[in-house]
């Protein structure tokens, strides 16, 4: 409370503004470490397609692997971002205002590192096209039953509205900075994107209500997206695939992870840009409540999992859950069990909750912990399903690892620029939890 | 020629500002522009603005979404009818799912133009009756009037607390 | 053949200045090829014959080939001694496919992988492209055709002017008919020898005849009419005399038909593929088979069961008294219950047949052996019976081993000048104690007629190169009954020359021999010697009706039945005891001959280095078996390279862990460790013949194969053993099923029911036809000709050792085999290949539409289409769908021999069985054309075909008459993994066994 009386209307503006200064030697050597990795991401795919997908480390019988997993990975990750601005918008939670914007970032550059994977993983990725139904010469049209073409639509539409949303939520912001920067490239650059916003009552009137009917559409696209994300798999018939617990348990671990990645990013900035005025210990713990949550949610479906597996008395489930447990591959699953089962239960301490070290640290195992998880279903169900001939053991390649460090750079290439070039908090929202000032106020 | 001219008040409280809004609207000055660095509840009542109508726009995109989604799951399916599994030509259930894609997309869509069009947002920056610290930590009052009436204006913005107030010509 | 796409191909090896087929196929040739071909088709088309070499000029369209439309023409395999029918298709002049002759009486229809896989011998970018000779600095350089007969005719002139004709050699394979004849002719002309040399030839199986009935020869035997086949290691079902015979004989005696089915005991040390398709496997120790065969005929002989005069029982009860079954149990580690009712059965169930003298047990007892189980055949009244001496194998004709050796030694001492070798790899196949390089080496002139550039043409001063048997003239018998022709299906596809015409006329410019080989080409030769044929056979016939008529049929089919013969007095001199064994190990070692690459010969044929051994599923490469008990005590597991160590050297090989082979026994197969023969055999795997001693079977002196006790150790080196199924049990999944014959006949058995009342939408509607197979298992031996087959029609690629290391292997159908350990051990196979499904998992998510239903339930695969998401094989339940994962490419000339009615993929799109589609879309035009409907059977895919025992059945299931639908309904039939609900269309019958199941 202390602190935050300390902050006036321009003490926000000020701060948050001042993100946006010439970037250091720091922000620069990081900024190109990481284009390089890119390029080494760029370099392996290119190598993919010149030579053919056979470079990649799948064999009969798992013809998707780390791809896939990066895919439903950075969706997953997609998630929390929209859950925060929009749910808890909606939901008028207050501790939301700091972190929303970093997450909406966060949010629209792991969909667009999503995307890229489904046409990575290719057999022929110069026809991807072929997915969406484009009327064309040959009049064919494309399979609305499939579910990857589910993918197509509920991702582009998630794509499209997030970015919109987070786009919209920063107009009054830009305006700000607008009004603030003097020298002549950026001072225009920021005048067109502001759109000529003048923070009039009638624009206000009708920006608070589009704003919230975004948040209206995000809320239940957030959940449908996941879901379809989810039936990529529960429609096919793949022991360990096939089940109807999938939606509730990948939105679950989407916000779980979602949160996680919140975490990871939001306390380096708040470190580096001393912004522990805005982003405050209460900020964190409620996040850490809802990491809290979630994870009981995705224990829970692991267990459900292997009950229904052992109820139902189906071999091939029961085969399944075995294998994972005690297979080739079991220590991937007991690290997805370590990651996110075992170590969240860390943050039932309040000491924990409220440690930022700790935070971070758990976060960055959670973030692990949830890679492993989609690993492991799409990998092991894969490598062992029903027909005993046909199973086979999948070992990636090094095409595959640099393609994935490749995703990284590409989604922090992003954020790189986010924090330098647009407001990083929301400069109008803040105001709004701050307490007006009034002659009253002065008077006393 | 002129067209239209105004006065204009910078505040720096919000209950003041409130208070100048009242009064002016008793004196009968309906047609005021107000600026806030957020949007602010108490300006809102002050000036018994009426629901913005984005929403009908909202409204509009996202029925034409969910007719989208149908048509062009079920006009294709039988424009080119293949048979997969024992599965209908047209089987709706996963059709559905393209139907609330696109209510959701369009519905977007839809919402961001009104919002556009509603707000008259404009690529170029304000040059008249605004002041960049309005995105800081300033009210504003613009209030058109005649020639006549500005006196009586300024005397209102004045008393309730203006920190300062400017004459504009458009 | 298919490394990864890098642009280039490698041509056709050609000498200098030869205008042949380069690369690409150019107009010129094609229409040569075209006329080519007109001409052969002339000849079979019974219009006047001429020679193949004549070209019919374009001007003269020829009026037989129609571009787009195969034509079939009859031929013999040459690929083993067995001489298999064949009818080779042809298009736009090329030979595309080959398919067994159903005439013929050996194979009638049938082939084997080896067969299947001939055109990649013709088409072998290892080939030698034209005559070669050693130059002055020893290097082989080519030449053209008259050089080099002139060398060959001055060598000759030499060698006859200081009179050493008798320094002459012509060592060759066992090739009978005309050939053989104008050899044999000719080399004695020269006063030469003409020695033939087999690497399996059976001597103890000659002699044992020889001393048991006075016939020195091999019998053809009539396992189709046994009712209890009893085999002492004969592995009838691989390499043993004529194996696709035999395979279809089997299945007729073993395949259960109208609630019976014949009952099979194998017997040998190592569960051989013939062995799996045993009702009972006796795991017996090694080389004393003689006393298993005394034991029961002693058995039988105390039961007075046997059928022989009272004089014979004396003899015989003098030979067998010793012999007790209790007594043989001791020596050979059967027990002697065991013994009892196998001598039981065998009797009583009639007739019954016992055969013997598979290679891999041949042992330096192995006649006596064969003696005794000639025995047990004469008393259970088998020989005259299913053992028919009045059609007997021409083999008999190849020299012993004792002979090639003494050869050998006769060679090392420089008595011979001139060596001419056909068809033969002695350096190969030869144990190197024999030292036959050295021998060699001491001759001055060796001349090989080898199409491919093996261990031993290496090694020759002049190359002659041959054409393959489907480029060239030619006759073959492999018995008496049989006298198969050979015609060239194409133009030489490299600058080669058939061996009779390079004997024809070097004869001309030698004095002495032109009179006597007047002929101008073999072609006029082998008509003049079937008109020998032809006044013996039918002298009334007019020679063309009767030439052109032969050749159209691929050859002249008799029956001869069999002749009774009687226990000759020699029985009673034989005296029976332990084969010698070398070396003081502790491990009997056992070289088998592969049923892939038979000698060897096979091994530079990229189809059968990539043909999953069935019972390891290993490829490209060597291994040994092991037992899982020897392997715990030395501490190896499957990968481990073992150091192999007999008297004579060692071989270093990765294990095998194999349940099926006696703990005191381990096995490497035959056939790789060439040390040249061209890129796909070259330095892959290992030669086990390199480490056996030079060990006769005393009596026949026949090479004794397993005569070596070896020491094996591990290396510490461990890779992965590359191989296509890891997984050796089916979990309880019943997968590949079986039912035992009283379950059959007491009917007690859950039938099969069909998944559509669990279905949510109405069923799939199909308009004329629904396309579906069945498979019996209970006639399939694992032999992977289907496989092969499927390789040739369907243009599948081959990806080599290393890609098969990440289950990349591109079959469309594959043996799976899985073991059974529960009760004794055992082995299923079952063929699985894309069950073209009614409920198709795969379809529905394809967001492309590449994958789909079509009207005659094929579930169709659109390459074009196919943006390589491989959801579909996700989520497919039979992994049965291949994804190209690079552009694979086949080596000049290979391509050539792709199917112009089938795409080739390329990288990034899906690909599976499509049951030949392009079979059925020929069967439905023609019937179209025809105006009719198609007829059931008239539609065979390439598997079902190539098929020797006819396990697969393919039809319309919508034609409830159709042999399919029938067999949709059978008592044992059942659909793999039916519970998913994919309603395939293919129908499994169940493997029937006698007691476990």
């Amino acid at each position: 409370m202390n602190q935050e009386s300390a902050l006036t209307y321009s003490k926000v503006n000020h701060d948050i503004i001042r993100m946006l200064d010439k970037p250091t030697v720091k922000w620069w050597s990081l900024f190109i470490f990481d284009l390089a990795v890119l390029a080494f991401g760029l370099f392996c795919f290119l190598y993919q397609v010149y030579t053919g997908l056979g470079v990649a480390g799948y064999r009969h019988p798992v013809f998707w692997a780390v791809y896939i997993t990066n895919f439903v990975f950075w969706v997953g990750i997609a998630h929390s971002g929209t859950l925060i601005s929009a749910i808890l918008y909606l939901f008028r939670a207050r501790f939301r205002m700091s972190i929303y914007r970093i997450s909406e970032a966060m949010t629209v550059f792991a969909v667009l590192t999503a995307g890229l994977f489904p046409i990575i993983h290719l057999g022929r990725p110069w026809s991807f096209y072929w997915l969406l139904p484009y009327p064309n010469q040959r009049e064919l049209w494309v399979n609305f039953r499939s579910p990857l073409l589910w993918d197509v639509f509920a991702v582009g539409t998630y794509l499209t509205v997030s970015s919109i949303f987070f786009f919209v939520g920063m107009i009054p912001d830009i305006a700000a900075i607008r009004d603030r920067v003097k020298e002549i490239p950026r001072k225009i650059i920021y005048t067109i994107l502001s759109l000529g916003w003048k923070g009039s009552t009638w624009e206000w009137g009708h920006y608070t209500r589009a704003y919230f009917y975004f948040a209206a559409f995000a809320t239940p696209l957030v959940i449908s997206v996941h879901s379809v994300v989810s039936w990529d798999f529960a429609m096919s018939n793949v022991p360990g695939w096939h089940s109807t617990i999938f939606p509730p348990y990948f939105v679950a671990g989407a916000i779980f992870s979602g949160l996680a990645m919140v975490i990871t990013l939001v306390v380096p900035i708040r470190k580096i840009f001393h912004l522990e005025q805005f982003i405050t210990i209460a900020n964190f713990e409620g996040m850490a409540k809802m990491i809290i949550l979630t994870s009981l949610i995705v224990t829970y479906a692991y267990v459900v999992e292997f009950f229904m597996a052992w109820y139902s008395g189906n071999p091939y489930e029961w085969g399944q859950f075995m294998y994972r447990a005690k297979g080739d591959y079991a220590l991937f699953y007991w690290i997805m069990i370590f990651c996110n089962s075992v170590v969240p239960l860390l943050l039932w301490f309040k000491k924990v909750r409220t440690n930022i070290k700790a935070l971070f640290i758990i976060s960055l195992f959670i973030n692990i912990g949830m890679w492993f998880e989609r690993f492991n279903i799409i990998v092991i169900s894969l490598s062992h399903d029903f027909e005993p001939g046909g199973w086979g053991l999948y070992r990636v390649s090094w095409v595959e690892l640099g393609v994935t460090a490749g995703s990284f750079a590409w989604f922090f290439m992003f954020f790189l620029l986010f924090i330098k070039i647009l407001p990083a908090l929301s400069i109008s929202e803040i105001k709004e939890i701050l307490p007006a000032p009034t002659r009253e106020a002065k008077a006393r | 020629m002129i067209k239209e001219q105004g006065v204009f008040g910078i505040f720096s409280y919000i209950d003041s500002t409130v208070q100048a809004i009242k009064k002016l609207r008793e004196a009968d000055f309906k047609n005021l522009r107000v600026f806030s660095p957020f949007p602010s509840h108490e300006i809102e009542e002050a000036l018994e603005r009426r629901e913005s109508i984005v929403r009908f726009f909202t409204l509009t995109g996202a029925t034409l979404g969910a007719l989208c989604g149908l048509t062009l799951t079920i006009l294709t399916s039988l424009d080119w009818p293949i048979r997969t599994s024992a599965k209908p030509i047209v089987s709706l259930p996963p059709f559905m799912i393209f139907v609330f894609e696109l209510t959701v997309l369009f519905g977007s869509l839809a919402t961001l133009l009104g919002l556009l069009i509603n707000s008259r947002l404009r690529r170029n920056a304000p040059r008249i009756m605004y002041d960049p610290r309005f995105s800081e930590d300033k009210f504003g009052i613009a209030v058109v009037c005649k020639i006549e009436d500005i006196r009586k204006v300024e005397e209102i913005l004045k008393l309730s607390g203006a920190d300062e107030v400017q004459f504009e010509g458009i | 053949m298919s490394e990864i796409k890098k642009g280039g191909s490698t041509k056709p090896v050609l000498s200098k200045g030869e205008g042949l087929i380069t690369g690409g196929i150019k107009r010129r040739d094609f229409l040569k090829i075209l006329g080519v071909v007109g001409g052969t088709a002339a000849i079979t088309g019974g219009c006047s014959p001429e020679p193949v070499e004549k070209i019919i000029p374009y001007v003269i369209p020829p009026d037989t080939i129609i571009p787009g439309i195969p034509k079939w023409y009859a031929s013999t395999c040459m690929e083993c001694p067995a001489g298999c029918g064949i009818l080779v298709k042809n298009r736009e002049g090329r030979a595309i496919k080959i398919e067994g002759n159903p005439l013929s009486p050996i194979n009638s229809g049938g082939t084997c992988a080896r067969g299947q896989a001939a055109l990649q011998g013709l088409y072998n970018p290892d080939r030698i492209g034209g005559p070669h000779t050693r130059n002055s600095s020893g290097r082989l350089e080519p030449t053209a055709w008259d050089e080099a007969e002139s060398i060959l005719v001055e060598k000759i002139k030499e060698i006859r002017s200081k009179g050493n004709g008798n320094k002459i050699v012509f060592l060759t394979n066992n090739i009978s008919g005309s050939l053989n004849r104008l050899i044999d002719d000719w080399v004695n002309a020269l006063g030469g020898r003409h020695i033939v040399y087999e690497t399996f030839s059976h001597e103890p199986l000659k002699e044992a005849n020889r001393i048991s009935f006075g016939i020195n020869k091999i019998p053809t035997y009539h396992i189709e009419e046994t009712k209890y086949l009893l085999s002492f290691g004969a592995d009838m079902l691989e390499t043993w005399l004529s194996p696709v015979q035999y395979a279809r004989k089997f299945s007729e005696m073993h395949g259960y038909k109208n609630k019976s089915m014949g009952k099979f005991v194998q017997v040998e040390p190592r569960l051989s593929l013939t062995g799996v398709s045993a009702d009972e496997w006796i795991a017996i120790r090694p080389g004393t088979e003689a006393f298993l065969a005394l034991g029961i005929a002693n058995a039988i002989l105390s039961e007075g069961a046997a059928s022989v005069t009272s004089g014979e029982a004396d003899k015989l009860n003098r030979l067998v008294k010793d012999y007790k079954p209790d007594v043989v149990s001791l020596i050979t580690e059967v027990p002697t219950e065991t013994i009892t009712r196998i001598a039981k059965e065998f009797v009583e169930s009639r007739p019954s047949l016992a055969l013997g003298g598979g290679a891999a047990n041949t042992s330096s007892k192995s006649t006596e052996t064969l003696v005794a189980i000639n025995i047990l055949n004469y008393i259970a009244g088998n020989v005259g019976d299913t053992v028919n001496f009045g059609d007997t194998l021409t083999l008999s004709n190849a020299n012993s081993f004792r002979e090639i050796a003494s050869l050998v030694d006769s060679m090392s001492k420089s008595e011979v000048e001139l060596l001419l070798i056909y068809n033969v790899n002695p350096s190969f196949t030869l144990p190197k104690t024999l030292r036959f390089d050295e021998a060699l080496k001491k001759v001055p002139f060796v001349v090989s007629f080898s199409s491919f550039m093996d261990e031993t043409t290496e090694q020759a001063n002049l190359v002659l190169p041959d054409h393959t048997t489907l480029e060239k003239w030619g006759d073959y018998t492999h018995q008496d009954s049989v006298y198969g022709v050979i015609q060239p299906i194409m133009d030489p596809v490299f600058n080669t020359k058939s061996i009779g015409d390079v004997i024809l006329s070097i004869s001309k410019k030698i004095e002495g021999l032109e009179s006597q080989f007047s002929s101008n080409t073999f072609y006029d030769y082998l008509r003049d010697s079937w008109r020998g044929i032809q006044t013996r056979l039918a002298p009334d016939k007019d020679f063309e009706a009767f030439w052109t008529d032969k050749v159209e049929r691929g050859g002249i089919y008799r029956e001869i039945a069999p002749i009774q013969v009687r226990l000759s007095q020699e029985v009673s001199t034989v005296s029976f005891s332990e084969p010698k064994f070398e070396g003081e190990g502790a491990i009997y070692f056992m070289a088998y001959p592969s049923y892939r690459y038979y000698d060897g010969r096979g091994a530079n044929k990229p189809w059968l280095q990539e043909l999953p051994d069935a019972i390891t599923t290993a490829v490209w490469d060597t291994w040994v078996e092991i037992n899982p008990e020897t392997a715990r005590k030395i501490g190896v597991r499957e990968g481990d390279f073992l150091s192999i160590e007999s008297p004579y050297g060692n071989i270093t090989t990765q294990a095998y862990i194999y349940k099926g082979i006696r703990p005191d026994t381990i096995a490497v197969p035959i056939g790789l460790g060439h040390k040249s023969y061209g890129r796909y055999a070259q330095n892959r795997g290992v030669n086990p013949i390199e480490i056996l001693p030079v060990l006769t079977d005393e009596a026949s002196g026949g090479f004794a194969w397993l005569s070596t006790k070896v020491n094996v150790s591990k290396t510490g080196k461990r890779e992965q053993l590359v191989k296509t199924q890891d997984s050796t049990s089916q979990e309880g999944r019943g997968i590949a099923q079986a039912i035992t014959l009283k379950e059959l006949e007491s009917g007690v058995h859950e039938q099969h029911e069909l998944g559509e009342k669990f279905d949510m939408y109405p069923p799939q509607k199909y308009i004329k036809h629904r396309w579906g197979m069945s498979i019996d298992l209970s006639k399939c031996i694992g032999c992977g000709a289907c496989v092969t087959a499927c390789y040739a029609e369907n243009n599948i690629p081959v990806v080599g050792k290393g890609q098969v290391a990440k289950r990349r292997e591109m079959s469309w159908i594959r043996i799976e085999r899985f073991y059974h350990e529960d009760n004794g051990f055992d082995i299923r196979f079952i063929p699985m290949l894309c069950q073209h499904c009614g409920n198709a998992p795969c379809e529905p998510v394809c967001p492309v539409y590449a994958t789909y239903h079509n009207h005659e339930g094929l579930n169709a695969m659109i390459y074009n289409r196919c943006v390589g998401t491989r959801y579909c094989s996700n989520n497919c339940t039979y992994k049965v769908r291949r994804f190209n994962w690079f552009t694979y490419n086949w080596p000049e000339p290979l391509n050539w021999q792709l199917n112009p009615d089938v795409s080739v993929r390329t990288k990034g799109v899906m690909e599976k069985c499509t049951f030949c589609v392009q079979r059925i879309r020929f069967g439905e035009d023609r019937a179209r054309d025809e105006e009719r409907n198609v007829r059931d059977g008239e539609i065979i895919p390439a598997c079902a075909q190539a098929c020797p025992t006819k396990v697969i059945v393919f039809g319309d299931l919508k034609d409830g008459e159709s042999t399919v639908s029938h067999l949709a309904k059978d008592e044992r039939g059942y659909r793999v993994l039916q519970e998913v609900n994919t309603q395939p269309a293919i129908t499994y019958l169940k493997k029937v066994t006698w007691d476990k199941a």
